[in-house]
């Protein structure tokens, strides 16, 4: 056998990189994707393992938009804008910390730091968020028009989101910090505007655009000193 | 002060606290090469001290350098994070990973090569004996197995320091055997710091230790040094005896 194999083939390489094929499950397409787009397999895999958007998180979001539209169409009245921002905040601070990823503890002693696997999740979080609110949007009617009325307020409780979560290393006290603050604006808005106003007006959008800047900065410098710890 | 770049670990007057709790007490610690164990009851700070050295915490004060870095700047964490192998006592994992997936997920937040990675993984997979189990989902496999997993992501990157907490927890007699002798392997090219109660893990593995209690360092050597304070201590062993002797000393 000796007397055929030359010299300089290392065995153990060679098994290694054909174990390593053969135990390598294939690339779901959604992740190759995403490894083509973002041109790392890395940034892809951080992506696809955020809590907040498996399958089950994206299809409880799907049902939540899809009444939405069931009730948008028969009342006339803003349920999409309502919820859509309220989905992206909560999934946002579901995205990356303890207590959520379950390889939060070893996340942070790798090269790749917490604070980019968490912003990266961030990114993903909201883009899919803005997608299907853009869908359930399209469905209604006017598309541009109603997403132009729901994605500052995204924006703005992203931010809420995630700088609750980060301030409080904890999730469902950035999720609370969500709901309650939508809920707070919305209930007021309805007292001092009617109906559901504070979820559209064109007046208040500067304001939200504000606490979107204002929130996210605080977000952002949390995120480099209560995330990572250094 | 001074610090020494050669040492794989070099910690003066580490401090870490929880709220007003001080976990760590002013730990001076020097490491270079072999395998190295961490010994002390339960509350000792050894787990702080380890999670310290993955650079999971940053020091409350005192001076570090891990592989001749400092983990304060963030382009030196990042570089002594690539060279890092690190087990966690408690493992978090994502139960619909295949083990090979699950090793693979880490060596990439490593930044290994792309095209390094899958041999390597190949590799770790099979140093820990769970070549049978390669395309197995985690969810499937027994809490030693989970805990070889673990040990396979800390090694996938032939890191030049490796800190294991707990590492033998969980694995039967004739693992804990493997285990050790992989060990020794790898502390003839790098570092390994091991957090353990298993007196005979250090026993079989370490060339030296440290005791700690009370978040101080309250003796180091080698475990002969430790086992020579037997006389007076309790234990089925030496090195037992020894540990429960110093320990005494230490409380006054």
């Amino acid at each position: 056998m000796s007397d055929h194999v030359p010299p300089d083939v290392d065995f153990g390489r060679v098994w290694a990189e054909v174990a390593g094929e053969i135990w390598s499950p294939p690339t779901g397409a959604g992740e190759r994707g995403l490894a083509w787009l973002l041109g790392s397999p890395a940034f892809a895999r951080v992506i696809v393992t955020t809590p907040s958007l498996v399958v089950s998180w994206l299809l409880a979001s799907v049902v939540v938009l899809g009444v939405g539209v069931v009730v948008t169409a028969q009342t006339g009245e803003p349920w999409i804008a309502l919820l859509a921002p309220v989905l992206a905040g909560v999934g946002i601070a579901f995205a990356y910390g303890p207590g959520v990823d379950p390889a939060w503890e070893l996340s942070r002693s790798m090269a790749i730091s917490e604070r980019t696997v968490l912003l990266s999740r961030v990114v993903a979080v909201f883009a899919v968020n803005a997608l299907l609110g853009l869908l359930a949007s399209f469905v209604v009617g006017d598309a541009l028009t109603l997403t132009l009325h729901w994605l500052v307020p995204m924006a703005m409780l992203s931010a809420l989101g995630l700088a609750a979560a980060s301030a409080s290393g904890s999730a469902p006290v950035g999720a609370a910090a969500v709901v309650l603050g939508w809920a707070l604006i919305v209930l007021g808005g309805s007292v001092s505007l009617g109906g559901m106003a504070a979820v559209q007006d064109a007046r208040l959008m500067p304001i939200y655009s504000a606490l979107a800047v204002v929130l996210a900065s605080v977000a952002l410098a949390l995120s480099n000193r209560k995330v990572t710890g250094w | 002060m001074v610090m020494n770049a050669t040492l794989s670990v070099d910690a003066r007057g580490l401090t870490q606290r929880l709220g007003r709790t001080t976990i760590l007490n002013g730990v001076d610690l020097q490491i270079s090469g072999g395998v190295f164990g961490l010994l002390g009851p339960n509350g000792a700070g050894k787990t702080t001290l380890l999670r310290t050295f993955a650079t999971v915490l940053s020091p409350a004060s005192g001076d570090l350098r891990l592989l001749g870095y400092d983990p304060r700047r963030g382009a030196e964490r990042t570089a002594i994070r690539r060279r890092l192998g690190y087990l966690p006592q408690h493992l978090g994992y994502y139960p619909g990973f295949t083990v090979f997936e699950f090793v693979e997920y880490f060596a990439l937040l490593k930044e290994m090569p792309s095209a390094e990675i899958r041999p390597a993984v190949a590799r770790a997979i099979e140093r820990v004996g769970l070549a049978d189990r390669a395309k197995a989902k985690l969810k499937t496999l027994s809490g030693g197995m989970l805990r070889r997993v673990g040990i396979a992501q800390a090694i996938v990157n032939d890191p030049d320091l490796l800190l294991l907490d707990e590492p033998t927890a969980g694995l039967d007699p004739e693992q804990r055997v493997l285990f050790r002798a992989l060990l020794r392997e790898i502390g003839q090219t790098g570092t390994v710091i091991i957090s353990t109660h298993l007196i005979e893990d250090v026993a079989a593995a370490c060339n030296r230790v440290a005791l700690l209690d009370g978040g101080r360092i309250v003796f180091r050597g080698t475990p002969d040094d430790l086992s020579s304070f037997a006389e007076g201590g309790v234990g089925d062993s030496a090195l037992e005896r020894g540990y429960t002797r110093v320990l005494t000393g230490a409380r006054g």
